[in-house]
């Protein structure tokens, strides 16, 4: 189980409220208040462990308008780690001040594969209807809900095999934790994943009966959830016996790297074994042509330090790699965050496109789902022809494994 | 008036929202980065963010009619309660009215509102060549509105001076609504103005007692062409203040002079042990800027006379290296805290300034008190100016540890006044320091007093701050 919020104490008490945090916060920049800074939410979950201020629906509002980007905890010269507080102050608020909604989509059907599965397809059938389109129109769903575009058909786990071997000598045997935005809205990347490894001298194995990482859970206060499912995936890949849990999604590694449940099990990022393949086994790779630019999620750069692998991975791949500026600042995704705070999450996001736009990079490749999410719907907004794509999938291209 | 009235009222001046009234939002407007703050909540009454001199001319009018306080705030990251709300009142955020409306290069000065972030200013202006020079530790985050209210300086004052130093003029709404500027008229780009009493003077480092400043006019100067960095390391602490009279003595002024006693160089290492700073009594961060040729030839001279009294001095030209030990003093003051797993560092009795005579006294004896308290404490500062920053560090928790501190503060405060010095050399008096204005200034504390009360006879500018309260101690 993540900390609590007494569990915190020290950590909250050790803020001095200097607002250093406002320099980097991304809600803050387009807020422009102290409500929506960070020292402030750490100031409330303080208040709110102390009983002086009562839980209820404006806290949570409050609370809610953070993207658990970790800019800030990364920023503050006490090392506070806000987004724990701000994690755990979400938790004793799901108890005490229950949403219905919430608990149902994040506890009873996000935690199992099926309900999730069935949920993608009612999804799917309501947008083959259109109906998403005139939910939108007549402001029924929330504007957030045009987020994830078109659903694809088939979901990745239905496409790739449970086990896929390696192309000639196997050298590693890894499970590939194959996270739910990836399954459900790109399966192209998951294939990219597997078939890159598998080229690489991977054996490839994706337990069929993975649940989701966690991370939504925890981000909507549902802690006991999220611990259950790290639990839960925890021991599948105990008794598998691999060598190194992998996965594409940022957001999902990271969560898995900080599970305690996880303690014991090798979790690598994808981009740093791809890269370490890629230098010990020097296989032949073709040069994308196209301009290409990279996106830091803040799972990847903040929450696990990790930037230079996929640019080292993207410089050995593209003929014309970019950095662009402002590469690791937040694209204003987090998750429900834009559905929740579609218009901040905009305004946010918008800086990010006229960011791409000045490096005139044709390709964006980043690895976090959601990020892609978030790009492809902004560039789209804007216009702007401009592909996301995840690195794996450029890898794929350039190692002759197109998917 | 009740909040919602308040609010009501508010909106008709301001866009709703632009006006904070639920109970929640204006608790966040309780506190700023005080000690005083953790344990008293200031909740203001409402809370306004203006983009417009007309904005804030209509809310003086409003608050003189209806007698309520005023109080300005730039980011919150003072550390007197400055901005906060001692007496109620309406709080205005001037933070998000940011915008940087002119560089004017030609007259080598820049128009700004009140809200742009100091280092954001300074991001802006170096694409014109020019810079603004005062550096505060919270170059981050502060906003040059607050600079000039509270006169900052920070780590670079020992060549460059403080903000005053550098504010043309101003225009300001006064308590009544009415808006003035000073420092010539509308239209005047003068760089030399000696006409008139110099109401710009006046009103930087008010702290907001006499009105509300919404445009700033400032001086900007050539940006350095390069930097280098000395680093000395002493094993006995009166050497230090010593070394630093020999660079003066030849004829070296450098652009900041930092001081970090054993404890600072503690805090930084547990901090970022990448910065490896060796153990000792005291080190010195000399600072150089201006030509390249210039600065490797004063980094040398530095080098060799601060060599007589050091134990070892490191010249670093490496950018990275230097980034490395400025990062290092400028986080110390935060970075405190790591010295023991419970502790807080707070900022109360903070930024004392002494005569450079008396640096290596007045650290000694703070040294004593703190034994004396039973408090933690470390000690860093602009040692080329006198200024001496002392940060507690304590457990929140515990109230007996509270009250030690509080008695530890007085006493380091007391021990400024007594040596010949300040209670404050930067970062203002506001609510936690106005029991000292009398011992301070004696008869001209109430010199300021009458001014104050001429312009603002309502007292509804930022009341019970800066200016000595009404009986003595009661504070705020």
């Amino acid at each position: 189980m993540p900390e609590d919020l007494e569990g915190l104490k020290e950590q909250y008490l050790r803020c001095v409220r200097c607002g250093q945090c406002r320099s980097v916060c991304p809600v803050f920049e387009v807020v422009k208040n102290e409500t929506a800074t960070p020292r402030g939410k750490v100031f409330l979950a303080h208040l709110l462990a102390t009983g002086e201020i009562e839980a209820n629906s404006q806290v949570q509002a409050q609370l809610s308008r953070c993207l658990l980007c970790r800019s800030c905890s990364k920023e503050c010269p006490s090392a506070i780690p806000v987004h724990q507080i701000v994690t755990a102050a979400r938790a004793e608020l799901a108890v005490k001040v229950p949403s219905p909604v919430k608990r149902l989509v994040f506890r009873k059907i996000w935690t199992r594969p099926r309900r999730l599965a069935l949920a993608a397809g009612v999804t799917r059938n309501i947008q083959a209807l259109g109906l998403d389109k005139l939910g939108l129109y007549l402001r029924l769903l929330p504007p957030g809900f045009a987020l994830p575009g078109r659903l694809p058909r088939r979901p990745a786990h239905t496409i790739i095999p449970a086990i896929t071997p390696a192309t000639g000598e196997t050298r590693l045997r890894v499970g590939y934790f194959l996270g739910c935005s990836t399954n459900f809205l790109f399966p192209a990347a998951a294939a990219s994943t597997v078939a890159v490894l598998s080229s690489l001298g991977c054996e490839v194995v994706i337990p069929p009966e993975l649940k989701c990482c966690g991370l939504p859970q925890l981000a909507s206060g549902e802690a006991a959830a999220a611990s259950a499912l790290a639990s839960a995936n925890s021991e599948v890949f105990r008794r598998l016996n691999v060598q190194a849990v992998v996965s594409d999604c940022a957001s999902c590694t990271a969560t898995l790297k900080e599970s305690p449940e996880f303690d014991g099990l090798k979790v690598t990022e994808l981009s740093e074994l791809l890269l370490e393949l890629i230098q010990k086994y020097s296989p032949g790779l073709k040069q994308i042509q196209k301009p290409v630019t990279y996106h830091d999620p803040c799972h990847l750069a903040k929450a696990q330090g990790i930037t230079a692998a996929p640019r080292e991975l993207l410089r050995l791949t593209c003929m014309d790699f970019r950095e662009m500026d402002g590469a690791a600042d937040c694209c204003g995704s987090g998750g429900a965050f834009a559905l929740y705070h579609y218009r901040t999450s905009m305004s946010i996001l918008n800086k990010k496109i006229a960011n791409i736009k000045k490096s005139g990079a044709e390709i964006v490749a980043t690895s976090c789902p959601t990020c892609i999410m978030q790009l492809r719907h902004g560039l789209a907004a804007h216009g702007c022809k401009t592909d996301v794509v995840h690195t794996v999938e450029l890898l794929g291209k350039t190692l002759g494994r197109e998917t | 008036m009740g909040h919602q009235d308040l609010g009501v009222e508010l909106k008709r001046i301001f866009p709703p929202e632009r006006v904070l009234t639920s109970e929640l939002e204006r608790r966040m407007y309780s506190y700023d980065s005080s000690f005083m703050a953790r344990f008293h909540s200031f909740v203001p009454d409402a809370v306004v963010l203006p983009r417009s001199t007309q904005e804030v001319s209509a809310l003086m009018k409003l608050a003189s009619q209806r007698r309520i306080p005023v109080i300005p705030r730039g980011a919150g990251s003072g550390e007197t309660c400055g901005c906060l709300a001692v007496r109620g009142g309406i709080v205005v955020d001037l933070s998000a009215w940011d915008a940087i409306e002119e560089v004017d290069v030609a007259n080598m000065q820049v128009f700004a509102r009140p809200g742009v972030v100091h280092y954001k200013l300074n991001e802006h202006l170096a694409g014109f060549g020019l810079f603004f020079p005062p550096d505060p530790g919270s170059t981050r985050m502060c906003t040059v509105g607050g600079m000039v209210a509270n006169n900052s300086s920070g780590l670079r004052a020992v060549k460059y001076g403080t903000t005053e130093q550098y504010v043309l003029g101003l225009e300001v709404v006064l308590p009544d609504g009415q808006v003035i500027q000073t420092g010539g008229s509308n239209n005047c780009r003068a760089l030399k103005n000696v006409s008139g009493l110099n109401l710009t003077k006046l009103f930087v480092g008010s702290e907001g007692v006499l009105g509300i400043i919404t445009r700033i006019r400032l001086r900007v100067w050539p940006r350095p062409k390069a930097r280098g960095m000395a680093m000395a390391v002493f094993s006995e602490l009166e050497q230090a203040p010593a070394a630093v009279l020999d660079v003066y003595q030849s004829g070296i002024l450098p652009s900041g002079i930092e001081i970090l006693d054993t404890s600072a160089i503690q805090a930084i290492n547990m901090y970022k042990p990448e910065i490896n700073l060796p153990s000792a009594e005291a080190i010195l961060i000399f600072e150089v800027d201006g030509n390249p040729a210039g600065v490797a030839w004063e980094g040398q001279q530095i080098a060799e006379i601060v060599g007589r009294r050091a134990v070892s001095v490191e010249w670093a030209t490496d950018p990275a290296r230097m980034a490395d030990l400025w990062r290092g003093r400028s986080v110390v003051a935060v970075a405190a805290a790591r010295l023991r797993p419970d502790g807080s560092r707070i900022f109360a009795g903070e930024d004392i300034s002494v005569p450079l005579s008396r640096v290596t006294e007045a650290l000694r004896r703070i040294k004593e008190l703190s034994r004396k308290h039973d408090v933690a404490v470390v000690n860093y500062g602009h040692i080329g100016d006198g200024n001496i920053h002392t940060a507690p560090v304590i457990n929140l928790d515990s109230s007996a540890e509270v009250q030690r501190a509080n008695a530890l503060v007085d006493d380091i405060h007391r021990l400024a006044i007594a040596m010949g010095g300040s209670t404050t050399g930067e970062h203002g008096v506001g609510a936690v320091r106005n029991q000292y204005t009398m011992d301070e200034h004696g008869e001209a504390a109430l010199v300021m007093k009458q001014l104050k009360e001429t312009l603002d006879p309502l007292n509804i500018m930022n009341p019970g701050k800066l200016l000595p309260p009404e009986g003595g101690k009661d504070r705020a």
